[in-house]
């Protein structure tokens, strides 16, 4: 049989399975217990799509494209074509897993919520545009991928819309994306402009001198909006007001890795255009800086995580922008199962606390959790890139990488410092939450020996154990990857995490004498003040508050404009348009005029003809002024 | 007073404006309009009250002068030219004596002042005439002697008349002297389109007094001298004071009334003369006039009195006035702007 047909008629079975749910809420008489059916689909799409992926491997195809025509306006066609090659093929049954795992645990994670039922819906939805994303070649039908992505995680991540801060949330992961999408929009139209096609495969014939630095920087702009790279990556921590379960689909096999996706997707484009590399680079070496510095003082057992999912999408950025793409997608992949399973953990940890989430206030839980600890352990080893489990085989290739490499020291430095901090604050999860006595009240105790607890959670680590293994020896070698180097080199990702986490077991022993309490104030209300006297205290603050960055991008900014609206719409608009210059100023000005008018006459029959002896004499002697040879008498 | 002199009177009215039409001679047109002064005279004087006297006097004081100055300036001309013809006024020092004693004829800013107050003098019907037919016959030369005035005069004369008839009608509540204002604004209308295209000047004319007749029509009919009489219109006739306010519209030249059409057509032709700040001038000018035009919608249409009227259903008592006048021509104010280019074939 045609393998192209195989694997074309193998997604349409794919979404069909996971559209069935959709579909059958159509029906007049919908059944009951929608999350249980919605978790069977994508259980079985999983399964459906193991076909593909052993079809693929086993039969060494490259690319498989499919065109079939969809609509033509003008000259311009949109054909409706899927790309089934390495990404997608290994992405799909990733997403799959992942999320099967994901939506298992919310069975149990969301049980008491009245509109379960709908959440899993929406979780779903949210999948299959993510999958639409990934398996698009088309511009267009990328876009619904991603735009569908963008409105799900706002519905998602308001879900629980009661809250002040979800809603804040949502509407900052709508709008931070739609700072994004100005430049996935903008890189459509140059390519509609310039060359005519929204076929990504197209796009990369036609360039032989066209310079692509405009589209580039748009595709650039798109991936920091939807990856959360430094700039618009407010909106990934604040996701955490989110349900856990959202979370963890969002930050680690949808949403989030859809920018780097994309890059990876032009990555033919990128790789022709020096400028873009070193923006990448620059641009994901800060983020992941930037984002693991933050994560050092956070005190919320989620942002934790949230944040270094931040850091691994810019350690992902600085793949694109070292141009390997390879490894860039790997790493997506390999994140998908840890960071997946660090949620659920976080989340099982938080429900059975009963909705505590302060690291300061847990403590001891690997003799309540044992199961849930030791996984958190796991993926905490795997997100560090300790040897062999599945964080390793994409990291230390990347660090390696870069080291080998001839580019920019200034990101190298970051990226290694970024990496060392991984190990410091997973060590700090481990020490506050997991280990020593509880320093809070729980009652009942927490129990986690329900399945739908553990075996997701078990699935997932096997996945962190193993994906990285089994996806590396299946990973078709493009480039000739540098295979001699100095040991220090070889082992500069391993040292300097190993640095890192001794660094943080000497802080510990020091923890008394830090100055680790919250700044002056933690919240976004007030004026922070910032002590200047102690450079660690700076430091510190300058950690804890995020960088000042939402104080400055969420207060100032949004105060700044509030503030010059009102001042245009009560002084320029209504103060002095509609009221000084208009009304007030017309009536002043025609006002002395009026009484003049009327003043005048004052009934006098000599005003009437003084008036027109005047003017008549005086018309009749401009007259004969301005004519000089006029005859008036001869 | 005596019907037959009433007769008499009247039929003098007419011929002397029909004499001053006819005439191309400046001694007969001169001979026309002073008939026509005399016989109006009387009539404005009909009711023997202080008031309707000071204003004939006054009345005739300024058309006494503007006739003089009409044939001192008309004999100076034949004296330099030897030409007694209308249309050869060809001598410019008479040419602007001209121009000036007949915008003193018809109320032109700044000879404009006789105007309101005469008008506040006289009863609602001798109104009418003043405003309307007492501007035929200077038009009628005014129009003759289009191709030899100057420019820059009729320029100023138009835009300073818009302006007056504008602020001085902002001040006013009573209504004879605000339909006088509007007379003076819409003079300035007229005027400034006379040195481009003089049959412009009389469609404006023929629209103009269609309009005021409407308007004094209504007024007589509600008995009203008054912004504050105009409140009751509607008790004593609701139809009428739903028509008003189109009509008052009309005056002040909206679209798609009636009196949109000359301002129109006069806007357009400025526009082809390149004189598009005049038109503007001309067209910003006017809204101070229609300032006043929509105080006197609000006062009777827009607002209800808060007097009480003592019968509570005057409008079902049939007036004793005749109405199919007012129905016409009131028609005519509010529904013309369709048939424009009928209209404007006519006249051209």
């Amino acid at each position: 049989m045609h393998l192209a047909t195989m694997f074309n008629s193998n997604l349409a079975v794919i979404l069909l399975i996971l559209a069935t749910p959709l579909l059958m809420t159509l029906t007049p008489s919908p059944l009951k217990n929608w999350a249980i059916r919605v978790k069977t689909a994508i259980q079985t799409a999983f399964f459906a799509s193991l076909f593909q992926l052993s079809l693929f491997l086993t039969q060494g195809l490259h690319t498989t494209t499919t065109s079939w025509h969809w609509m033509k306006i003008s000259t311009f066609n949109i054909s409706l074509s899927f790309k089934f090659d390495f990404y997608s093929i290994i992405f799909i049954p990733v997403a799959l897993y992942v999320s099967w795992s994901i939506l298992e645990f919310a069975l149990w994670y969301m049980h008491a919520d009245p509109r379960m039922d709908q959440f899993f819906k929406y979780l779903l939805v949210f999948l299959i545009t993510m999958i639409i994303l990934v398996t698009a070649n088309n511009l267009y039908q990328l876009f619904i991928g991603w735009e569908g992505v963008s409105i799900m995680s706002f519905l998602l991540i308001s879900w629980w819309y009661g809250r002040a801060d979800a809603n804040t949330a949502a509407l900052q992961a709508v709008i931070y994306n739609r700072v994004g999408d100005i430049g996935l929009i903008l890189s459509m139209t140059w390519f509609v402009m310039n060359l005519n096609t929204w076929e990504i495969e197209q796009t990369f014939s036609f360039l032989n001198d066209t310079p692509t630095t405009l589209p580039l920087l748009g595709l650039i702009l798109a991936a920091t909006g939807k990856s959360a790279q430094f700039g618009l990556h407010p909106w990934l921590t604040a996701a955490m007001e989110g349900p856990t379960p959202v979370s963890a689909l969002l930050h680690s096999s949808t949403m989030v890795v859809a920018g780097i996706f994309l890059l990876i997707r032009f990555h033919p484009l990128i790789a022709q255009n020096p400028t873009a590399l070193t923006i990448c680079l620059c641009l994901g070496a800060l983020s992941t800086m930037f984002a693991a510095t933050c994560a050092l003082t956070q005190n919320d057992l989620k942002k934790i995580v949230a944040f270094s999912t931040s850091s691994q999408l810019g350690l992902m950025m600085v793949t694109i922008g070292l141009n390997q793409p390879q490894l860039a997608f790997l790493h997506i992949c390999t994140h998908a199962f840890f960071k997946a399973m660090l949620f659920l953990c976080s989340g099982s940890i938080i429900h059975d606390f009963k909705d505590e989430q302060d690291i300061r206030k847990l403590g001891h839980v690997h003799a309540l959790l044992p199961f849930t600890s030791a996984c958190m352990v796991v993926g905490s080893l795997a997100l560090t890139g300790m040897p062999f489990l599945s964080g390793f085989f994409s990291k230390d290739a990347i660090i390696e990488a870069m080291n080998t490499s001839y580019l920019n020291a200034w990101a190298l430095t970051l990226t290694l410092l970024a990496t060392s901090f991984t190990a410091v604050y997973n060590f700090r999860i481990t020490f506050y939450a997991l280990m020593n006595f509880p320093r809070c009240i729980f009652l009942p105790p927490p129990k986690e020996d329900y399945s739908p607890v553990r075996n997701p959670i078990k699935r997932l680590a096997w996945g962190s154990i193993l994906a990285g293994f089994l996806i590396t020896l299946n990973c078709p070698k493009t480039e000739t990857p540098i295979l001699t180097m100095p040991m220090t080199l070889k082992l500069s990702a391993l040292l300097v995490t190993i640095l890192g986490l001794l660094s943080a077991m000497w802080l510990k022993t020091l923890m008394n004498k830090l100055p680790n309490k919250s700044p002056a104030s933690n919240t976004m209300t007030q004026k922070s003040k910032i002590p200047m006297d102690n450079p660690a205290k700076i430091i510190f603050n300058f950690s804890n508050l995020t960088g000042y960055i939402p104080t400055i991008m969420h207060r100032m900014a949004p105060k700044a404009n509030l503030t010059m609206g009102q001042l245009m719409a009560t002084q320029l608009m209504d103060q002095t348009w509609l009221e000084i210059s208009l009304p007030k100023g017309i009536t002043s000005s025609q006002l002395p005029l009026t009484k003049l008018t009327s003043d005048i006459p004052r009934g006098m029959v000599m005003t009437y003809l003084t008036t027109f002896i005047f003017t008549t004499l005086l018309s009749t002697l401009l007259l004969i002024l301005t004519q000089p040879d006029l005859p008036i008498l001869t | 007073m005596n019907p037959y002199v009433l007769m008499i009177l009247i039929s003098s009215l007419g011929i002397g404006t029909t004499l001053t039409f006819m005439s191309s001679h400046w001694l007969l047109a001169w001979m026309g309009l002073e008939i026509n002064t005399l016989a109006i005279i009387p009539l404005m004087a009909q009711q023997h009250h202080p008031r309707a006297v000071e204003a004939t006097t006054k009345y005739f004081l300024t058309q006494a002068t503007a006739a003089a100055m009409i044939l001192f300036a008309s004999t100076t001309n034949a004296w330099m030219t030897g030409e007694w013809n209308i249309q050869q006024l060809s001598h410019s020092p008479s040419t602007t004596l001209v121009t000036f004693a007949l915008a003193l004829k018809i109320g032109l800013a700044p000879m404009h002042f006789w105007m309101p107050e005469v008008m506040q003098g006289l009863d609602l019907t001798t109104g009418l005439i003043m405003a309307t037919w007492q501007k035929l016959a200077p038009f009628a030369i005014i129009y003759q002697i289009s191709s030899t005035t100057n420019p820059t005069l009729l320029t100023t004369l138009g835009i300073l008349s818009t302006l007056v008839g504008g602020w001085g009608g902002l001040n006013q509540t009573q209504l004879r002297k605000i339909l006088a204002y509007s007379s003076i604004a819409h003079m300035g209308w007229m005027i400034i389109i006379l040195q481009f295209m003089p049959k412009l000047t009389l469609l404006n004319l023929m629209i103009y007094i269609i309009m005021t007749s409407a308007m004094f029509m209504m007024f007589k009919y509600n008995n009203a001298t008054k912004i504050n009489y105009l409140t009751l219109t509607w008790s004593k006739s609701p139809v009428l004071a739903t028509l008003t306010m189109p009509m008052l519209l009309s005056l002040g030249g909206l679209p798609p009334l009636t009196g949109f059409m000359p301002k129109w057509l006069i806007l357009q032709e400025l526009t082809k003369q390149n004189l598009a700040i005049t038109a503007s001038i001309m067209a910003l000018a006017t809204l101070l006039s229609l300032f006043f035009y929509l105080r006197l919608c609000y006062a009777m249409t827009l607002t209800l009195s808060p007097n009480t009227t003592n019968t509570s259903s005057t409008w079902r008592i049939k007036s004793p006035q005749m109405t199919m006048p007012l129905a016409t021509i009131s028609t005519l104010t509010i529904m013309l702007l369709p048939i424009t280019p009928t209209i404007f074939s006519l006249i051209m």
